[in-house]
């Protein structure tokens, strides 16, 4: 599964510029720490949060793309920070459990 | 010298938080390590001549690296956050080694250590090169790589408005929209 399969198959509406890849799991947390501490390399990683640093934990722990539910408004600077280190971004309306429910249905886990 | 090529893993994760306090009398910053939220000697206290407030109470987590072959244990509790330059000083070293890296899909990050402490007894590099081989051991490398550098390359800390990667305002209904800056 890409990040343009899902893209595709939940209407994921992307935010960023960057190149699709595979996505390995799902990391679902609001906390950079946390993200920071057991994130995996290729995780799709579900947030509320918005801020731009966001951008740089991502970055740091390699996850294929960041997720933001529950149709939060991003600021620019976080997606042109993401644009520039070419780390996706990608928005839904849906909130998280709902979310998490459909991946679970696609076959991604916790990985 | 040990002949293991090392392959780490965090350890000891201890998740608190980074308390940021300044001397609104000679503008000194001190900064440590809480498992506490509510800080025990109060937001502000006078120590001699001293006079401390607390300006950020970010959450964020402590640990160690640990070889997975060799069971070699390095301790990292001298590391207080990572920060992200922002590119807000064209002359900053970090930045000309950032623009210098990002040719390559380096990515830098600049390692801090408690302060004021750690303006003399800086992290030694050889922990900060641990740290990037952690890092890059834990991303498909071949895309793109990070490279943990010292923040004494920051000339004055009180220009730099850089992001620490730690969470603040967490306890707010509304996501913070800004950071203030720390130094």
């Amino acid at each position: 599964m890409t990040t343009q399969d899902l893209i595709e198959k939940i209407g994921l509406k992307p935010l960023s510029k960057f190149e699709h890849r595979k996505v390995n799991g799902v990391f679902v947390s609001d906390m950079l720490s946390d993200v920071m501490a057991s994130a995996k390399s290729g995780n799709l990683w579900l947030t509320v949060q918005t801020h731009k640093s966001i951008v740089p934990a991502a970055n740091l722990v390699d996850v294929s793309a960041i997720l933001i539910t529950g149709g939060k408004e991003v600021p620019q600077e976080t997606v042109d920070l993401a644009s520039k280190y070419s780390i996706a971004i990608l928005s839904t309306e849906l909130p998280t459990f709902e979310l998490v429910g459909k991946l679970y249905g696609l076959g991604l886990g916790s990985k | 010298m040990s002949e293991c090529q090392h392959q780490w893993e965090m350890t000891n994760i201890q998740f608190g938080f980074v308390v940021f306090e300044k001397c609104f009398h000679c503008n000194g910053l001190r900064t440590y390590f809480s498992v506490e939220d509510t800080p025990i000697l109060g937001d502000k206290y006078r120590e001699g001549d001293c006079f401390w407030s607390r300006v950020e109470n970010a959450q964020s987590f402590r640990f160690n690296l640990q070889c997975t072959k060799c069971n070699h244990l390095e301790k990292l509790d001298d590391l207080m956050g990572l920060l992200h330059c922002t590119g807000c000083l064209p002359d900053c070293e970090v930045e000309i080694l950032r623009k210098k890296y990002e040719a390559e899909r380096t990515w830098i990050l600049v390692a801090f250590g408690f302060l004021p402490q750690a303006k003399t007894r800086p992290i030694p590099a050889y922990k900060l090169d641990i740290l990037t081989d952690y890092f890059n051991q834990r991303r498909d490398a071949s895309r793109s790589r990070i490279k943990i550098v010292p923040f004494n390359l920051i000339e004055d800390l009180s220009l730099c408005r850089g992001d620490f990667i730690h969470d603040v305002g967490m306890l707010s209904l509304e996501p913070p929209k800004g950071r203030k800056p720390l130094f």
